[in-house]
């Protein structure tokens, strides 16, 4: 029998959750000092869960806690609608009695460079640039963008950007203009904040004409700001150009406690963040997440779920444009220094990470399968680097049974805690905890307040079992709305519509009988290639640039050799008389890479004669998916051209030993 | 096909989509510190290799001082024990 990588230690501290337990069964006068008792009480009485979640939290808030929940069911109800608060407040303000002193923040770079605030400097500097945009006429619910390589400056405008109750949306550096307009032409911004340069590597990429770009395509644009001083030859626009620099340059140091204390506090739905998720069809969804629901949401996970404390040292690998960067961020709230990582990390040395995590006292890592795995490849055996560590996180895409041992054996005997959510709901459903064993392949448990399902097709619900991920209790950090869906029609279809009642998330899941879980990928037609979640359709919008081309269809093709486990494939029908060839194949692909990311090129072109279509004319992906994976093919009478999926799966191409 | 032109159709087909050629300035210019490869792709060139040419790699050896550039592969390809592909 399989037994567990990692267990608590008997006598270790008292964790958060824990104590979190002691306080709800003292409010509550009901014994819920064991999980599955904490965890049923959480998903049975909602309102009270997040209510006593805030009163222990000591997260600062004006007005009623009163209700909690308002309205019915998951879609309806809505949290704590008389309750205001600030994100940016919480953050800056840290915990009861947190220094001005303290290190707040580290933004390294893949060159060396290194910069560090504490948090006295970097309150100083956001309530300074806070100041400049409202001078500038920026206000609550204008909406501010960023092209941002991940570093101090980004952190500095999004936390000012936030304690004005403007929104704010960022995008990796990375990513092509065409994909950068597709996003933030959906939100009139105001105002757009822009690095001068992407770091990648060794070789850096000026970003001016990115920027340029963007500008011309969105009208909305008043002002540009160059979050650092680097070379930014921006040919003329109307707009108006200024540096971060500048704007901070004089941030006075003094009463900063009391100036955070006194920011302007949010109604629980304010809007505070646009992401966006990109499908199958159509521009990407352009989700609006709330004020209250992020910061209570992060939180939880943080203090409660990750056991995170004013003494860690947090670094998370991410972007700017991934939705593990607001929950970096957050971890300021608990008092944690956060450590923000520019550039590759396997650069200039392959163990360039790990010798960050031993510089910087890492305590908490967060990165992902395919990092790690590209470690195991490699032979590295980083643990002497990573005595401070203790706990080591993954997300992005599903984590194989044996890097759990990996990094048992080559890291340290810490728990992995593979985590998963996403996007759509700016966290993770399923968590770790710091008072349960760590299971190989298995996430740890369900997050507090979530009513996670399986769903089978015919849409019955099971807490344990295989299905499609559901969650039928109502949670804080849902999305307040969808940009330009004034009825909320679009809002409903994404998450509401396939099974009534309860939150579709678009993952195949495993709930355990343990209350572990595992990830099977996605349920729908969205690719995760290497942790990145890549949208078909802007892969198609790429792809009908090519006359040759008469159709395409992205799929995802499991891949256990690939970092991340699976490859990004592409199928194409091409027009008649056309045939696809090397030069158009590297051609298709450097337009993906130039005009989208790199995310975006397939690992394969493959032409096929048909794609499966329905009989009332839907390709279906399910079908080419089933056929790509050999899998078996069901509900054939549903397709007219049933005979295309041979082609699929017989294709040498698409054959994994090719 | 020679050992060099494969190695630029996999520079290619993954990561410069028909400009590897006239980004290789010489046989002893770094990959990995002027961007013709990162090291994610570094070790995936080097399973690539395994594969295609039916060699073993051992991963001590699978370090930037043997593969870090076109002349170090040729080399330490050229080198292995036993090996009769291409060169």
């Amino acid at each position: 029998m399989t037994a567990p990588v990692w267990s608590p230690r008997p006598g270790a501290r008292a964790s958060q959750m824990a104590d979190f337990a002691r306080f709800a069964s003292r409010e509550t006068g009901r014994d819920l000092t064991a999980w599955p008792a904490l965890h049923a009480f959480s998903i049975e009485d909602v309102g009270a869960f997040w209510s006593l979640l805030l009163a222990w939290s000591g997260v600062a808030t004006e007005g009623s806690r009163a209700p909690a929940l308002e309205g019915e069911g998951v879609e309806a109800a809505r949290f704590f609608p008389h309750l205001r608060l600030s994100w940016a407040a919480t953050l800056l303000a840290g915990p009861e009695g947190a220094s001005l002193d303290a290190k707040a923040l580290v933004a390294v770079d893949e060159t060396g460079a290194r910069r560090e605030l504490t948090r006295g400097e970097l309150g100083a500097r956001v309530l300074a640039l806070a100041d400049a945009l409202r001078a500038r006429g920026v206000g609550a619910g204008d909406r501010v963008v960023a092209l941002a390589r991940n570093g101090a400056e980004a952190a500095i405008a999004c936390l000012a950007t936030a304690a004005i109750g403007a929104v704010w949306s960022s995008a990796a550096p990375d990513l092509g203009v065409d994909a950068l307009v597709d996003r933030f032409g959906q939100l009139d911004p105001v105002l757009l904040f822009a690095s001068t340069s992407l770091l990648h590597q060794g070789v850096a990429t000026a970003l001016a004409p990115r920027v340029a770009g963007i500008i011309d395509a969105v009208a909305s644009i008043r002002e540009v700001v160059w979050l650092d001083d680097g070379v930014a030859a921006l040919a003329a626009r109307p707009v108006e150009v200024s540096r971060l620099s500048a704007l901070v340059a004089d941030a006075p140091r003094a009463d900063v406690a009391a100036r955070v204390a006194a920011l302007p506090r949010h109604p629980f739905a304010h809007p505070l963040f646009v992401l966006y998720s990109s499908g199958t069809t159509g521009r990407p969804k352009a989700i609006v997440h709330g004020t209250g629901g992020t910061l209570l949401e992060h939180v939880k996970e943080h203090r409660l779920h990750g056991d995170l404390r004013a003494s860690d040292v947090l670094l998370f690998v991410t972007s700017t444009g991934w939705m593990m960067w607001p929950w970096l961020l957050s971890a300021l709230a608990v008092g944690a220094a956060i450590v923000l990582v520019d550039g590759s990390v396997t650069y200039p040395d392959d163990d360039a990470l790990w010798r960050v995590v031993e510089r910087e006292g890492v305590t908490v890592l967060g990165t992902s399968p395919a990092y790690l795995g590209y470690c195991r490849d490699l032979g590295l055996s980083p643990g002497a680097r990573a005595t401070g560590l203790r706990a080591v996180m993954s997300t992005g895409s599903v984590l194989s049974e044996g890097l759990f041992h990996w990094v048992r054996e080559h890291v340290g005997d810490v728990p992995l805690q593979s985590v998963s959510g996403g996007t759509d709901m700016l966290g993770c459903f399923v968590l770790g905890h710091p008072d349960l064993p760590v299971w190989p392949g298995e996430m740890q448990c369900v997050g507090l307040g979530f009513d996670l399902c399986a769903a089978a097709p015919d849409g019955t619900l099971a807490r344990v079992g295989e299905g499609e991920l559901v969650c039928a209790s109502p949670f804080p950090s849902r999305p307040v709305a969808f940009v330009a869906d004034a009825d909320g029609a679009r809002l409903h279809e994404a998450y509401y519509a396939q099974h009534p009642g309860v939150w579709t998330h678009g993952d195949l899941v495993e709930l355990t009988a343990r209350g572990t879980a595992r990830i099977h990928g996605r349920s729908d037609g969205v690719l995760n290639v290497r942790g990145i979640r890549v949208g078909p359709a802007e892969i198609y919008r790429v792809v009908a640039r090519f006359d040759e081309v008469a159709e395409a269809m992205a799929l995802e093709q499991a891949a256990p050799a690939e970092p991340g486990g699976s490859r990004l494939v592409l199928l194409v029908v091409m027009r008649p008389g056309r045939a696809l060839d090397r030069p158009l194949t590297l051609r298709m692909k450097k337009e993906l890479r130039d005009r989208a990311s790199m995310a975006h090129v397939p690992a394969v072109v493959a032409e096929v004669p048909e794609l499966p279509t329905t009989w009332n004319g839907k390709r279906s992906e399910r079908a080419a998916r089933d056929a790509l994976h050999g899998r078996p093919l069901q509900n054939l009478a549903a397709l007219r051209n049933p005979a295309c999926l041979a082609a699929i799966a017989e294709h040498p191409a698409l054959k994994l030993d090719a | 096909m020679s050992l060099r032109q494969i190695v630029v159709e996999w520079l290619d087909d993954n990561y410069h989509f028909g400009e590897a050629a006239s980004l290789i300035r010489d046989d002893e210019m770094s990959f990995l510190k002027n961007g013709i490869l990162d090291s994610l792709g570094f070790v995936q060139l080097v399973l690539f290799l395994e594969k295609r040419l039916g060699i073993k790699i051992d991963r001590k050896q699978l370090s930037p001082k043997n593969f870090d550039g076109m002349g170090k592969i040729l080399a330490f390809v050229a080198a292995v024990p036993g090996y009769t592909g291409p060169r």
